[in-house]
């Protein structure tokens, strides 16, 4: 048998928190914006494969910051939750608050109740249509979730670049001086990200069922000059 | 359904299909009696720059159940997937075709190769044909973008694949289609001798099988054609294929129903 200690639940809650916010602030952060024609996701990512944005469904896009195992699966799961929906009903009736809720969920039952909290954040994106709205969802390593109106940072310097980026947008902008802002909000002021290392992935509407489209570095320097 | 994740162990990897059948998405398929004709005719030739295929449009039970039923339909960009035998069987097998290419594809970030898409069918058709009698067989075209060339892929009744250089035709349709193409296919063909012969071959096939649906002048329905090439997966205009077609017709009028000593 072994021997429990009383910890008080406040102290739990904390010292998971505390857990959680260390690994997530390890890694590189994740702007995801509104702009005029869609939404646009920008990780600082320098791998050219291990990617932090990925496509869920027609029009909705995932990104995610903290232990990359941990959010693939997530990621994965999103994927198989969108496909089988859609299978199963049709392709319009997968919507992303859904999605998003589901997420809340698994990620508030593991920081209860898992053997330790997923070291994650994400942000689930919606392009709109006649039918449905554009939306950001950001879900936090504690299954707290937040729509957020315009824009939304993840990861562990999220205060500091919402600031940066807050000033820098007050109404819907095109997509090259969102992505100007977003990475602009990424570097900060003393400091200039490659093209190389940046992971760009927007939704836009271009004619056919899939909106999500990943951009290559010419297309992002292109944007970006 | 809620957030389907598994552990590393068991997960279904980036396969709908298994992953569909792991959650109990795909009904399970019993030995129900019900009898299939493959009425249909379907037929694809490889030419110079890619794959032409036709297809007929009847829907065909104890009597004609509809007339402008699609039968060929784009798996993704450069894939297209044919079927014949049980309409209910034959949707669902192109709604799973079609969906798990593109999940393979968003779960791993990389494109199936096209031999990859073939091989992906043989488990799913022959979890089908071996178990029930309600039977599909399908026919799979596609653009090897890799090797530049268009690929046709036939299937038999158990799933196994098999490769076809030239042509391939599956339906009822197939013995009558299948002589025309025999006499008339040569490697060298470019586009629009391929349609022009695939045309020919759905015309001799609409006039003799009865469970397939030929030209119908009368209604303005016509027999479906794409190309598969670098440019994708194409579907000819509908005046385009009409006027084929009547071409085709003028001559079998002028001569009295028969080819009239050539293949025309």
């Amino acid at each position: 048998m072994s021997n429990y200690f009383y910890v008080a639940p406040e102290q739990l809650i904390r010292d998971r928190a505390e857990f959680a916010q260390k690994g997530i602030a390890r890694g590189r952060s994740i702007v995801g914006a509104i702009f005029d024609n869609g939404v646009v996701l920008v990780a600082e990512n320098p791998s050219a494969s291990l990617f932090k944005i990925s496509e869920i469904y027609d029009r909705i896009a995932f990104a995610g910051v903290g232990k990359y195992n941990e959010f693939d699966r997530l990621r994965e799961a999103g994927i198989r939750w969108a496909d089988s929906t859609g299978f199963t009903y049709s392709r319009g009736d997968v919507d992303v608050r859904a999605l998003a809720n589901y997420y809340a969920q698994h990620l508030g039952d593991m920081f209860t109740e898992g053997q330790k909290p997923l070291e994650v954040e994400i942000l689930v994106a919606q392009l709109g249509n006649t039918t449905r709205p554009t939306k950001l969802y950001r879900i936090a390593y504690e299954g707290t979730i937040s729509d957020e109106p315009r824009f939304a940072v993840l990861g562990g310097d999220a205060e500091t670049i919402k600031s940066r980026f807050a000033a820098s947008e007050d109404s819907l902008e095109t997509l090259s001086l969102t992505l100007k802002n977003a990475v602009g909000a990424l570097a900060g002021p003393d400091r200039i990200i490659e093209v190389g290392d940046l992971e760009v992935g927007i939704l836009e509407d271009r004619g056919s069922r899939r909106t999500f489209t990943r951009l290559n570095d010419d297309q992002v320097s292109e944007l970006l000059r | 359904m809620g957030l389907p994740l598994f552990s590393a162990s068991d997960d279904p990897g980036p396969s709908f299909f298994h992953f569909a059948q792991s959650s109990g998405l795909t009904p399970p398929v019993s030995n129900a009696s019900a009898a299939s004709a493959h009425a249909t005719t379907v037929i694809a030739v490889r030419y110079d720059g890619g794959v032409v295929m036709v297809g007929d449009r009847q829907a065909t039970g104890n009597y004609i159940a509809s007339r402008d039923v699609r039968k060929i339909e784009a798996a993704d960009r450069f894939t297209a997937i044919a079927i014949s035998g049980t309409a209910a069987r034959g949707i669902e097998f192109i709604r799973m075709a079609q969906l798990s290419f593109e999940h393979y594809e968003k779960m791993t970030d990389t494109a199936l190769s096209l031999e990859g898409k073939a091989n992906y069918l043989s488990p799913i058709i022959q979890r089908n044909n071996l178990s029930s009698p309600l039977l599909v067989l399908p026919l799979l075209a596609g653009w090897d973008g890799a090797l530049q060339v268009g690929r046709i892929f036939e299937y038999d009744g158990a799933g196994g694949c098999y490769e076809r250089f030239d042509f391939s035709t599956i339906g009822s349709g197939t013995p009558f289609a299948e002589g025309t193409l025999r006499l008339g296919f040569n490697a060298e063909m470019d586009r629009d001798a391929a349609i022009e012969l695939g045309a020919l071959a759905m015309y001799e096939a609409g006039d003799n099988d009865p469970s397939t649906g030929g030209p119908d002048f009368v209604r303005n329905l016509f027999p479906m054609i794409v190309t598969i090439s670098s440019e994708g997966f194409q579907e000819l205009a509908p005046d385009d294929v009409a006027e084929r077609f009547r071409v085709i017709n003028e001559r079998r009028t002028q001569s009295g129903g028969v080819a009239g000593g050539s293949l025309r």
